[in-house]
């Protein structure tokens, strides 16, 4: 008899438990999980297509150098010219650097799961990463990267749905890291400074955000992995 | 005798049923709690918005890198070509020294886009907004109160006071952007839109407008050339 009933009792939870994960199995129609299906390989053709027109302008631009240097070595005119290219390249982000700098780890929190705290401040927003490259540069970074992205005077931050894009659609996934060249010390001041981000720190403590800094003698910034084309600014005069 | 060992049959027998039946309790939970966080995890985060936001995206860019490819091509071509006749091409230089300037904030520009005016106090976070989502949108030359924003310009609020570049901007702003009217136009809604709950704000499109202001890259003392 008992065991009869141990049978039937733990029968019974099983049939329960199968019936719930039954009904938690998603079900949907055909068609959804053919355009999910469409969504998700029009991405990667797309993000495919991204990097090999990257990895084009890069080789163009190596060759379009390689012209120029020859140029130079040709004329003293053009020398010169060369030489101040140069330099607004390397202030543009055209040029990898390396130096002493500080680098900024970020990740992403824990979920509260709670119905009264639906604020999403346990995850990194891209506002989180334009305020810290802002710091930096208040702190006198000379060149910043983020998750190897060079941030040169074009870049903007901005979501695409739940996904943190800049320069040309580069997808930034957590955990972040911030790299920026400059004097450590001062780089490192800004960042701690109390006043700046409160918000972020105080998510810090509230959801175990990550957010930590460490000083470097030497880190390196890649070469931003496109170029400039201006349409509607023209020079005065 | 028999009896006991009856007993200890029977004893087994429940345990090895119980056994079973945890196994396969446990066995259903596991499944259960796995395929309710992996219907979370991807609904959470590549929902069929986010995916077709970042197919916009991603075609948006690969056209605007298709034309840097372009542009490229041709500048090779010409440096090429020149080359190859034996001479020398500082013009082609000087062009693309132009371009950076103008990108670098180093020299005055000229063109069409918007001109943002805004009483009252703004924290340093909007105007970072404001400039980001202006940026997004193809900006490619900025000024405030005179001052020429380029990406690198730090925006910090000290107290109420709102600094641009370590100047002071007070609380009567004019932005003025350069750029496709036709895509600075939404973005410039968009700040506006959670600014004018505080501030008013006024957007006017300027089929030509002039940015004087320049700034003068700060020199690198840190950083090095090279990897």
């Amino acid at each position: 008899m008992t065991v009869l009933a141990s049978v039937s009792l733990a029968t019974f939870l099983v049939a329960g438990l199968a019936a719930t994960q039954f009904r938690s199995q998603p079900l949907p129609p055909s068609n959804r999980v053919a355009r999910e299906q469409a969504l998700r390989q029009s991405v990667n053709q797309l993000e495919d297509q991204n990097h090999a027109l990257k990895a084009r302008v890069q080789a163009l631009q190596a060759d379009v150098k390689a012209g120029e240097d020859e140029t130079a070595r040709r004329s003293s005119a053009a020398q010169e010219v060369k030489a101040q290219l140069d330099e607004q390249k390397a202030f543009a982000g055209l040029t990898a650097l390396h130096g002493p700098g500080l680098t900024v780890l970020l990740h992403d929190g824990t979920d509260p799961n709670s119905p009264s705290d639906q604020s999403l401040g346990w995850t990194i927003h891209y506002q989180d990463l334009q305020d810290i490259v802002n710091v930096l540069w208040a702190s006198g970074a000379e060149a910043i990267a983020v998750n190897g992205q060079r941030i040169v005077p074009t870049t903007a931050f901005h979501y695409a749905g739940v996904n943190i894009l800049v320069n040309n659609a580069s997808r930034l996934s957590p955990p972040y890291t911030v790299i920026a060249l400059g004097d450590p010390s001062a780089l490192a001041n800004g960042v701690g400074n109390p006043d700046q981000m409160a918000e972020l720190k105080s998510r810090n403590r509230i959801y175990g955000l990550g957010f930590s800094w460490l000083r470097s003698t030497r880190l390196s910034v890649p070469v931003y992995d496109a170029t400039f084309l201006l349409k509607y600014a023209q020079p005065v005069g | 005798m028999r009896n006991r060992s009856g007993e200890v049959t029977a004893r087994s027998q429940r345990l090895i049923v119980i056994s079973l039946i945890a196994l396969g309790l446990g066995f259903l939970i596991m499944v259960q709690l796995r395929s309710q966080a992996a219907v979370a995890r991807t609904l959470a985060t590549q929902d069929d918005t986010s995916v077709a936001l970042l197919i916009n995206d991603l075609n948006r860019a690969n056209n605007l890198l298709l034309q840097q490819s372009t542009a490229l091509a041709e500048q090779q071509a010409q440096l090429h070509q020149t080359l190859t006749s034996g001479g020398t091409d500082s013009q082609a230089l000087s062009k693309e020294l132009t371009t950076l300037r103008e990108v670098n904030g180093a020299v005055a520009v000229h063109g069409p886009g918007l001109e943002i005016q805004i009483e009252g106090a703004v924290m340093d976070f909007e105007l970072q907004d404001a400039l980001n989502n202006l940026r997004n949108a193809g900006a490619e030359a900025i000024s405030l109160n005179g001052y020429r924003i380029v990406g690198s310009t730090p925006v910090v609020s000290r107290g109420d006071v709102l600094m641009v570049a370590g100047h002071t901007v007070g609380t009567s702003l004019v932005l003025l952007v350069i750029g496709d009217a036709e895509q600075l136009g939404p973005a410039a809604d968009l700040s506006a839109s959670s600014l004018q709950t505080r501030v008013q704000v006024s957007i006017q499109r300027k089929s030509d407008l002039a940015i004087t202001a320049v700034v003068t890259p700060r020199p690198l003392i840190y950083a090095q050339l090279g990897k």
